[in-house]
Formats: structure tokens, sequence, C-alpha cells
């Protein structure tokens, strides 16, 4: 169809206002990061003069941030790992019909999705491990990476389509050659679902990675906490401190943002097949 | 036919799916068939205190006691929270996925850069919008200073829910936008051709083609949309942590679980008359949609 002048133009504006307000609160934050608490005071919106880097180390050691990375990138780590793992044990037998009344446990899987909200009793139950089964109980690393990670929910579902198209000669032929079942998943249907698990993989990272009231409920020593419980405990003690705060938030968001232009292409791509095959 | 061998091999998927069922068993659906049972008990958050069913009294003191003016209050906020975001972030994403879909220069850039705050997450996203507002030396303050207008924005009793309003779509409306854009991009151009010959107009083409086929995008946005926004307290927690009239029926659940009184009772109730609310409008607008759904 043929585009006039002025629907053209129409578009590019709605766009610009659009760039202005996610760009530039990004921008300030940045801005601010570098200013002495002082120039912020006396001008918070002109264009920092005096580049003041020692906020970045002093926001660095008052926000123990390195504790909290470390945390961050074990819980995403692992509970990633863990989630695409346990998804193809669930998702291959089912899709590929070798257990009994599979349809009825997609059916049950599923139905996480409509489930009334379980905080109150999974709360209950964290205390109840604490007492008795410690190591993953509430506030343990292993309680956490266990409640973020899930064989049943997005990826699964995800998992199951795609494993449908995957011809099923190759199960036979392996079979025949006496490939065991667990070599077969790990080995052949792995590699084979390298797309599907890419997507399932950020899905799963971002969630973890950005879980901002997860820690607060169950993690309730510092050390513990990953970069966003760590964030808000930062947020807490420096008050009106901007270029501090401007620090911590670019400390948290930098590497995002840097990791993000990198593949921003499957991030996109991936969050599009996560919502639309749900 | 099982082709990984017989016998005792043939047990090993029922081994490996149990994983996957034992966890969603025991931290998923457990707690929460379990939550609908605590709600009619006074389960008290306690070891070792008695259990005793008490029937609806929970859901009773809920809503019809002497303090549930604040409830009921929480209750309205929930509901104009999710109609709000729900038309809004769908109305402009819609407006944007269009916008994009006509092929501008830099699309992918724009679309990639609209969705960034999901990857930014909701810790860092609220701490910008903090700044951003901050009464004394936030930039927005300062622009309405122009206007000869002041605000205390997340401190304020009237407005600071609308300004949460804005931070969950200005954080959400990528994700939108995205399904959006897929939909759009499922409509085949040569129905354009067509409408173009027949001389209609950009609106009648939209109305009458775009629309129905994307109909499905609509559907799947809505639905998150709803249901997220019922279910959401994060942003909350982060800016305003309920201060400022700014509670909602999920904040409370989280709040009187974990910082409230001992009561599992409550707690438990309000998660499952959340959940009734979710059901209903969930319900509605499946049906809505389905009837604008058309196949080609």
């Amino acid at each position: 169809m043929k585009r006039s002048k002025s629907v053209n133009l129409l578009s590019y504006s709605l766009v610009a206002i659009l760039l202005i307000l996610y760009v530039v609160p990004l921008l300030f934050v940045f801005n601010v990061s570098f200013k002495s608490f002082n120039d912020y005071l006396l001008d918070p919106l002109g264009i920092v003069q005096n580049f003041n880097f020692s906020n970045y180390t002093e926001a660095w050691k008052q926000g123990s941030f390195s504790n909290y990375f470390v945390n961050s990138v074990l819980y995403t780590g692992t509970s990633t790992v863990f989630t695409i793992l346990i998804s193809l044990f669930a998702a291959f037998p089912i899709a590929r019909g070798y257990v009994k009344w599979g349809g009825l446990i997609y059916f049950f899987f599923i139905m996480s999705q409509f489930l009334p909200n379980p905080m109150v009793s999974q709360f209950k139950l964290m205390l109840f491990f604490k007492d008795h089964l410690p190591f993953m109980g509430y506030d343990s690393q292993i309680g956490y990476i266990l409640l973020k990670t899930s064989g049943t929910g997005v990826v699964f579902m995800m998992f199951v389509g795609y494993i449908k198209s995957i011809s099923r000669d190759l199960d036979e032929a392996a079979g025949m050659d006496g490939c065991g079942y667990s070599r077969f998943l790990l080995q052949i249907a792995l590699p084979l679902m390298k797309p599907i698990i890419a997507t399932g993989v950020i899905l799963t990272a971002i969630a973890t990675w950005n879980d901002f009231v997860g820690p607060i409920m169950y993690l309730s020593s510092p050390g513990n906490w990953p970069i966003t419980a760590g964030l808000k405990e930062f947020k807490g003690q420096y008050g009106n401190n901007w270029p501090l705060l401007a620090c911590g938030i670019t400390i948290v968001a930098a590497p995002l943002i840097v990791l993000y232009v990198f593949i921003q292409k499957y991030i996109v791509d991936g969050a599009l097949d996560g919502a639309v095959k749900s | 036919m099982y082709p990984f061998g017989r016998g005792s091999k043939r047990l090993i998927p029922y081994l490996l799916l149990l994983i996957p069922l034992l966890l969603y068993v025991v931290f998923y659906a457990g707690p929460s068939v379990m939550t609908v049972i605590y709600s009619f008990t006074d389960m008290k958050n306690v070891p070792g205190t008695e259990v005793n069913f008490v029937g609806l009294d929970n859901y009773k003191s809920l809503l019809f006691s002497g303090n549930s003016s604040e409830r009921w209050a929480s209750i309205g906020r929930s509901l104009y929270f999710m109609f709000v975001v729900t038309i809004l972030q769908n109305g402009i994403a819609l407006l944007v996925a269009v916008v994009l879909n006509q092929r501008l220069k830099g699309d992918k850039a724009y679309r990639a850069i609209f969705f960034l705050p999901v990857v930014l997450g909701v810790a860092v996203v609220s701490l910008i919008w903090s700044l951003m507002f901050d009464p004394i030396s936030g930039p927005v303050q300062q622009l309405y200073s122009v206007f000869g207008y002041k605000d205390t924005f997340f401190g304020s009793f009237t407005h600071a829910f609308n300004y949460i309003i804005f931070v969950q779509i200005w954080m959400y409306m990528g994700y939108s936008m995205l399904i959006f854009l897929a939909g759009l991009q499922s409509v085949p151009r040569d129905l354009y051709e067509a409408g173009h010959i027949d001389g209609t107009s950009r609106w009648q083409a939209f109305r009458s083609i775009t629309f129905p086929l994307i109909a499905p995008s609509f559907t799947v946005n809505m639905l998150l949309s709803i249901i997220g926004a019922m279910q959401t307290f994060d942003i909350i927690l982060a800016t305003t942590d309920g201060n400022f009239n700014t509670r909602t029926m999920a904040y409370d659940v989280y709040k009187e679980t974990f910082r409230g009184s001992l009561d599992m009772g409550l707690p438990a109730a309000l998660s499952v008359l959340q959940f009734l609310v979710v059901l209903v409008f969930v319900v509605v607008a499946v049906k809505q949609m389905r009837q604008r759904e058309v196949e080609y």
C-alpha cells in the first residue's frame, strides 16, 4: 500500500516521542552517576562537568555488589540448567507417548498457569523445611534454586511442541543400535533442540536474574541475596544520595545492556516465541 | 512402541519424569491446593498450634468486618489497575506495532529499545523511575515546574498509584508490542493490495482486514495483561511499599503472609478471592475475543 507523507511524519513523531521516553531516563541515570553529591544538588539536570569516578568505587564497596553478583550468577546458572534439563525429562516422554497417561500429565502440568496463588503455603512449606531439612528450607540457597526451577512451565510447553516436530525414526534407529533412553536424551535429542533451548535459556535466565520478590520473600540473610535484593537494600541505605544510587543502577544495568546489544536478536525472538507458544 | 529396551529399562522415562513431577507437586501444585484448604481454617504461622475448620469465617472477616473498608479499597484498586493497564498498555502497544510494521528505518533497533525494560528488570526500572520522579531534584518535577505544577509522585496519596501504573506500562509495553508484531507479520500483504484496489481507506483496511487477523495475538495480550496486572506487586513493593494508597489485592496477600499477623487463613482466603476475580475476567475476555477471531 502507498504511504502518504503525512502518515510517515506521524509515524516518525510517535517513534521519536517514545524513544525520548525510553532512552532519556537511562542517559539521565548515567549522567547523574558521575556527579559529586554537591554538584548534583546544585544542578541536578545539567550535563556533568567534573567526572567523579570515585562514585563507582565507593558504590561498589558500600553496596558489596561483588557478593550479590556471585549469588545472581549462581542462581541464574543453576536454575536455568536444571529447568532446561527437567523440562526435557518431562516433555520428551509425554510428546512421544513413552509414558502412560501422558495426556493427563500434560494437562496437570499446564494447569500450573491457572492455579490459585500458592504463596501462603509455599512460605509455610519453606519454614517447615527450615526446621526439618534446613539445607533446602527458608533462607537457603538450595531452597531458593529449587523454587526457581520448574519443568512444567512455558519452557515445558515449548519443548513438547518442538519435540513433536522431530522425526521418530531417530528414536528407533538409536534404539536399534543399543542406545539407552537417557543417553539418547542428552546426546541426540538435546543437540537437535538447540533453537528452542536457546529460547528456553533466555526466558528462564531473564526471569531468574530479575526476580525481585522471590529473594525478598525467601532469603533473609544478606549473604544469600542476589543483585536485585542488594539493589533494594542499597536504596534503603543511601536514600537520596542519587549519584551513588545512580552508580548502583549503572553497575547492575550496564552488563545487561552490553549483553543485550550483542544477543538482542535472540532475546527478542526468544521472548516472542515464548509468548506466542504459551 | 518404546525403542530403548525392555524390562526394567522401560521404567527409565518414568523415573526421569518423576523429578519434574515431584518438584511441581511439592513446590507449586501442592501449596496451591493447600492454600485453598487453609482459607477455611484458622491456621497460624506458629508450629505446633491447633488447626480448626472455621468455614467461611476468613472470607467474612476479610470482606464484612469492621476494618474491611481498606480491603474493599484494595480490591477496587486491583480492578482499576487491571482495567487501565490492560487498555492503555495494549492500545499503545498495538499502535506502536502497526507503526513499526510499516518497515520504518531502524525498526529493529526501536523494538529492541522498547523491550529493554523487561531485560533490565523490576529492581532497576523502579529505581530509575524513583530517580526520575524524585520530588526535589528529579527531572520530571523540573519539567512540571515549567507549567507551574508540583507533585510528590510516589509520596502522593492521590497520585502515587497512577505513577505506579505508568511504570508498569512503561516496563511491559514492549512485550505486548512484540506479540502484536508477530501477529501483524503473519497477515498476508496481498490482502491489502486487494483492499487497495477496492478503494478501502486505511481505517477500513485496519478494521476489516488487520484486526480480525491479529485477534489471536489480541487474546494472548489481553490474558497476559489481566493475569499479570492482577498478580504483580513487585513495582508497588519497590516504589511505595504499599504506602500512599497503593495497596492492591496481590500486595495484601504478600504483606499479610510475610509481614502481617501470624494468621495464615486470612491471606489464604484473599489468594482464593484473587484467583476467582482473575478467573471471571479471563473467562469473559476469552469469550469476547473468540467471537472476533477469524480463520483464513
